[in-house]
């Protein structure tokens, strides 16, 4: 289960007026508390959240939506999370705060799945082989990319711990195949 | 008795510590005359530059300055255009015949004189800059579509400083005009300014000691240009200025920011300025300048 939250549509309720630009940081704050209450009230594992009517987002806003709703998950309790409807200032914004923080997230862009943000050059490797797989758990990783089994179970871990993929037993699946 | 503090015939952030220099020790005990009656052409830099001294004037409670206007007609008008004589006029005592302003700004003008009090005008500065920053920044001078964006999160940033650090309201303008001298090219300057306490004293309760004999204001400007550090101690503060040095490593542009006695600047290779200049005659507050330059035909 999936819970869509369009931000354009939170942020024009947080500041009440016809904003379509998502700048400064009591901005951000103000949307991420209205996501977080949101999700508070979600059954949906995986949150996705939708830049698509949003035109300008700086880089106090991507770090007070993007960062500390990944890094609450930390204490709350953990959700998925997938970007999409990103522009490439916006994708560069999030890109930044992420590396910032070591933080990884993952996004749609143009319908295909990539990562933003921090993470070892294994674990991208794995994830984009999750991805095109629809599905692997460390013996499919590791004959796929020509890789020894613990190189391989070490970025399916990581990718987990990281919540850029969705465990089931041993199988690892992108976080928007059903 | 009172202090004449003339403004440079050409007003830039060159020509900004002539200006600051009359001013003498802060805050002036004087009277002070501001006068512009020679000056010839101001960039936006040097305008907020004049409003921020009559504002910290104002809140030092000092006697309200007299400013003469330009004896030129067509500086005077074009001051009037962007908006600077309607926010003097609050701060100084306005001496000569200053003309209506126009309805609608110069072109070549991305954002008149604004004022920056609280966030809430941070936001109505990105959206009246976005109505004209993709036809300027484009269609002029040449910088990709998506680069406008990066342009107006710049000063989303530049303007959010003056909110979160500098204890008081401050100023923004942003234009495009050519840099002849320099640079040959037509560029895009956002300039910010303020007159609340400026880098040091914003940083020093948690970054002087770190420095030791080192701290400034030259100092201070290094930790929170160049190493990116913030006086708030969440970790994730300091990156709007990060983030605004990556989009100038991008388009080749120029940042420079003085504050108190020292000014700092990433400089490109189109530049002839130095990076650090320390032991300026003092200026309250902190003045960034912001350029962009119009990209060459080649690389477009």
């Amino acid at each position: 289960m999936i819970e869509t939250i369009r931000i354009g549509h939170l942020l024009r309720e947080t500041a009440l007026s016809p904003y379509r630009n998502l700048v400064t940081r009591p901005t951000g704050a103000a949307v991420r508390i209205r996501i977080e209450d949101t999700l508070s009230r979600s059954d949906c594992l995986t949150a996705l959240l939708d830049f698509s009517d949003i035109e300008l987002l700086d880089f106090s806003c991507a770090e007070e939506i993007v960062a500390k709703l990944l890094l609450a998950q930390a204490t709350g309790r953990p959700r998925f999370v997938v970007l999409r409807g990103l522009r490439d200032d916006q994708h560069d914004a999030i890109e930044q705060v992420l590396i910032h923080h070591r933080l990884a997230v993952a996004a749609l862009v143009e319908a295909e799945p990539v990562l933003l943000g921090w993470v070892q050059p294994d674990v991208r490797a794995a994830f984009g082989c999750v991805c095109r797989m629809g599905r692997a758990c460390v013996h499919d990783l590791a004959a796929a990319l020509d890789w020894p089994e613990p190189r391989a179970s070490a970025a399916l871990e990581a990718l987990t711990l990281h919540r850029l993929v969705r465990p089931d037993g041993d199988l690892r699946y992108p976080l928007l195949v059903a | 008795m009172t202090r004449v503090i003339e403004v440079p015939a050409h007003f830039d952030d060159r020509s900004f510590d002539q200006f600051a220099a009359g001013f003498g020790p802060w805050p002036p005990e004087e009277k002070l005359l501001v006068d512009a009656r020679a000056a010839q052409w101001a960039s936006p830099y040097g305008l907020i530059g004049m409003l921020t001294a009559g504002q910290a004037i104002a809140e030092a409670k000092g006697e309200r300055p007299l400013l003469t206007v330009p004896v030129s007609d067509e500086v005077k008008r074009y001051w009037a255009r962007v908006g600077f004589f309607r926010h003097a006029a609050e701060l100084f005592e306005l001496h000569g015949r200053v003309p209506k302003a126009a309805a609608t700004g110069p072109s070549d003008v991305l954002l008149d004189v604004t004022p920056v009090k609280a966030m809430e005008d941070v936001h109505q500065v990105v959206e009246k800059i976005s109505e004209t920053a993709a036809r300027i920044l484009h269609g002029e001078l040449g910088l990709e579509r998506n680069a406008t964006m990066r342009f107006s999160m710049a000063l989303s940033e530049s303007c959010q400083n003056i909110v979160e650090h500098a204890g008081t309201g401050g100023w923004v303008a942003v234009q495009v005009y050519t840099f002849r001298r320099r640079l040959g090219r037509r560029v895009a300057v956002i300039a910010v300014s303020d007159a609340g306490v400026g880098f040091r004293r914003s940083l020093e309760s948690t970054h002087a000691k770190r420095f030791g004999d080192r701290w400034g204001d030259g100092a201070a400007l290094e930790a929170a240009l160049i190493q990116g550090v913030s006086r708030f101690r969440d970790p994730g503060r300091g990156q709007g200025l990060a983030g605004i040095k990556g989009f100038l490593d991008r388009w080749n542009g120029k940042i420079s920011i003085r504050s108190g006695t020292a000014r700092l600047a990433i400089v490109p290779a189109w530049d002839d300025d130095l990076p650090l200049a320390d032991h300026l005659p003092f200026f309250p507050g902190a003045q960034v300048q912001i350029t962009i330059p119009a990209q060459e035909a080649e690389a477009r």
